[in-house]
């Protein structure tokens, strides 16, 4: 029998940090633990094991970004080898929903993060731009299980994106002019006046406990 | 040491009497009725007295967390993600249109397409329907056995006496009693068929058979405290054809089998299930493997067409989920059975989670942990209902018609339809399944015609 059940003071330290209540958190954490089978760090094989994940075509890119350390805010570069509770949440909470109450500057910051995110995914040497090549592997990527496209149709559906692209960052370049590949600004700046954030978050059912005792 | 012989004696008379007793009142209340097939409802009255006692302890349980101010636990809930049925297009749609503004028809790739397939990956990880299933169900309600409550905690001295009381009986009192009644049930199947047996082939011998079947059966049954509803009882599979179920726990062999005949199919095992095996086909002909038959698919479909087309063999009894579920639903039926073109009769059983949790996780427990976890509950409490038989229809082929049996056990049992393989639990996933998310979407920006203007 365990001890009297108060919310943990680390518990209520997560919320704040991450934006998710304290339910979110508990359900996130049991789900934590079936993933990593009972360990404290889930590591790239955990994922293995979710048999809805294999659908989806950028699968590899979407564990990657679990693991990359640009987006678990810490200081260095490159990919950890392993996360722990605290880095799941952290790379969750950049898919939480918009909340009522918040302001300009920080539903402004919130928008930046969300595009930090996707940026990092398709940036994956790390060097801090888009280049075509980058671009290229994910048109692919998310193309490759059409047998009726080839290879030829993919490079060439990213090379008219990313012309595009450059011609809203850029504008008119030259002939000899190199676009050497979408740094982050640029990348805000194709988005600018787009409505993203009601795209890109998970939708939670709200859960309610049956005794409200407070 | 001479004045304790006196009470010795005693002491071993009163134990030799109450053992006594306790196996006569065995022979009369139990093993009589099993033998002929009635009952006295001595079990209805039990579990009507247990549901009584498991209504006062949530009670108890409500009330003495409002009273600590703690939150309880929370209703059964699929999820935390709201899901809705929308489609890979109509989402993609729906993304563009709040995006760019572009025109719709302009098959172009465009950079806010990832965002589906981030989040719908993203929400995968968070919960998937799955994995979900692989896990015993969890209750609302508190049924005295600690294992089945995540949020058990201390709450008052009156509950906690009762949990003891409930785990002295169940330990000290049933299980003894159950390991007794399921020793007599199995000896008594093995030494009644492997008699059988030596009778000459015949209507004497098939009738025997039966009955000694039948009574093992039930013996068994009662060792686990089952109490089982049966309905539709005049759509009982007959011979010539093949009954399919939903499975949760090898137990529901014992429940079926003790309310018909029927011819097991299956791999021979060694050890106890291997003699038991051996002893069975002794009396009447069931189907077993060996372990190297097991994989040529073609072998077994032709042993079992031949057992079916015998029309004077039992009804073959069959799985086809071919592992266990946790019976919250029904997972993908093998085709195989399904080719031999019998009659089919579908059963769906439906467990009551509140006196025992009957889910056998295969990769959680071995088959004497799992015993022993049903033999020191207070009850398995289950419904069996008989459907009405199928045929496959000329225009469906065996995948098609699984999936109709699959559907109509699922809506009679209130359990779920999943479209997912229950090898799952143990495989990854097809590669043909992956490819089917990318074919979509490219099939979306590129279209299936070739003559598109590129710039």
């Amino acid at each position: 029998m365990g001890s009297a059940h108060s919310v943990p003071a680390e518990m209520r330290e997560l919320a704040d940090r991450t934006g998710f209540t304290s339910e979110q958190i508990e359900h996130l954490h049991r789900r934590f633990k079936q993933l990593s089978q009972d360990q404290l760090t889930i590591r790239k094989e955990n994922f293995d094991n979710i048999p809805d994940l294999e659908f989806n075509p950028i699968r590899g890119k979407i564990v990657h970004a679990f693991f990359d350390k640009r987006n678990l805010r810490q200081e260095s570069d490159g990919l950890a080898d392993e996360i722990n509770f605290e880095d799941f949440l952290t790379i969750m909470s950049y898919f939480r929903p918009i909340e009522m109450n918040m302001d300009e500057e920080q539903l402004d910051r919130f928008r930046k993060e969300k595009l930090k995110f996707l940026f990092h995914m398709y940036d994956s040497d790390h060097d801090g731009k888009i280049t075509l090549q980058e671009y290229r592997n994910v048109v692919e990527e998310l193309l490759s299980g059409n047998p009726h496209l080839e290879k030829e149709s993919a490079r060439s559906i990213a090379d008219g994106a990313m012309m595009e692209a450059a011609s809203i960052c850029v504008g008119q370049m030259g002939p000899d002019q190199v676009y050497e590949g979408i740094t982050f600004d640029d990348f805000l700046k194709m988005w600018q006046g787009i409505d993203i954030e009601t795209k890109m978050h998970v939708r939670f059912l709200n859960v309610d406990t049956i005794a409200h005792c407070y | 040491m001479f004045l304790l012989l006196p009470f010795d004696s005693l002491v071993v008379n009163l134990l030799g009497i109450s053992i006594t007793v306790l196996f006569t009142l065995l022979l009369v209340f139990i093993i009589v009725p099993a033998i002929f097939g009635v009952s006295f409802g001595i079990r209805k009255v039990y579990m009507k007295t247990l549901l009584k006692i498991f209504q006062w302890a949530t009670l108890r349980i409500e009330r003495g967390a409002k009273e600590k101010n703690h939150p309880l636990y929370k209703p059964y809930v699929n999820g935390i993600i709201a899901k809705e049925p929308t489609s890979l297009e109509e989402e993609i749609k729906e993304i563009r249109r709040s995006g760019s503004g572009k025109s719709l028809d302009t098959p172009e790739f465009e950079l806010s397409d990832i965002f589906y397939f981030c989040r719908k990956g993203i929400e995968t990880i968070m919960d998937d329907e799955v994995t979900k299933r692989f896990s015993a169900e969890e209750l609302e309600s508190w049924n005295l056995l600690s294992r089945t409550n995540y949020n058990f905690q201390y709450i008052s001295l009156r509950l906690t006496v009762l949990w003891g009381l409930g785990v002295l009986i169940r330990y000290c009192f049933l299980l003894p009693l159950r390991i007794a009644l399921a020793f007599t049930g199995i000896s008594l199947l093995v030494t009644g068929t492997t008699v059988v047996g030596y009778l000459p082939n015949g209507r004497c011998k098939m009738f025997l058979s039966k009955h000694v079947h039948l009574m093992c059966y039930r013996i068994c049954v009662r060792a686990l405290t089952a109490i089982i509803t049966y309905h539709d009882r005049e759509n009982r599979p007959r011979n010539g054809g093949i009954c399919v179920a939903n499975h949760t726990s090898p137990i529901d062999v014992i429940i079926l089998a003790s309310d018909g005949y029927y011819a097991m199919v299956g791999q021979i095992h060694g050890g106890l299930m291997g003699v038991i095996q051996r002893a069975m086909v002794k009396a009447c002909p069931h189907v077993w493997f060996e372990r190297s038959e097991v994989k040529d698919r073609h072998l077994v479909a032709k042993r079992l067409t031949e057992h079916v087309q015998d029309k004077s063999k039992l009804p073959i009894l069959i799985f086809p989920e071919g592992t266990c579920i946790n019976n919250t639903s029904v997972m993908m039926f093998k085709k195989g059975s399904f080719e031999i073109g019998a009659t089919v009769y579908p059963v769906a059983i439906k467990y009551d989670p509140q006196f025992g949790d009957a889910f056998w996780n295969s990769s959680k427990y071995g088959m004497v942990t799992y015993l022993l976890r049903m033999m020191t509950s207070w009850a398995i409490v289950c419904s069996v209902w008989y459907l009405p038989p199928m045929t496959r229809q000329p225009e469906e082929d065996a995948v098609q018609f699984a999936n109709r049996v699959k559907s109509a056990i699922a809506r009679q049992g209130g359990l779920v339809d999943l479209l997912w393989d229950g090898g799952l639990k143990r495989e990854k996933v097809k590669d043909t399944f992956k490819e089917e998310q990318q074919k979509l979407y490219s099939k979306m920006i590129v279209g299936n015609h070739e003559d598109r203007s590129r710039s």
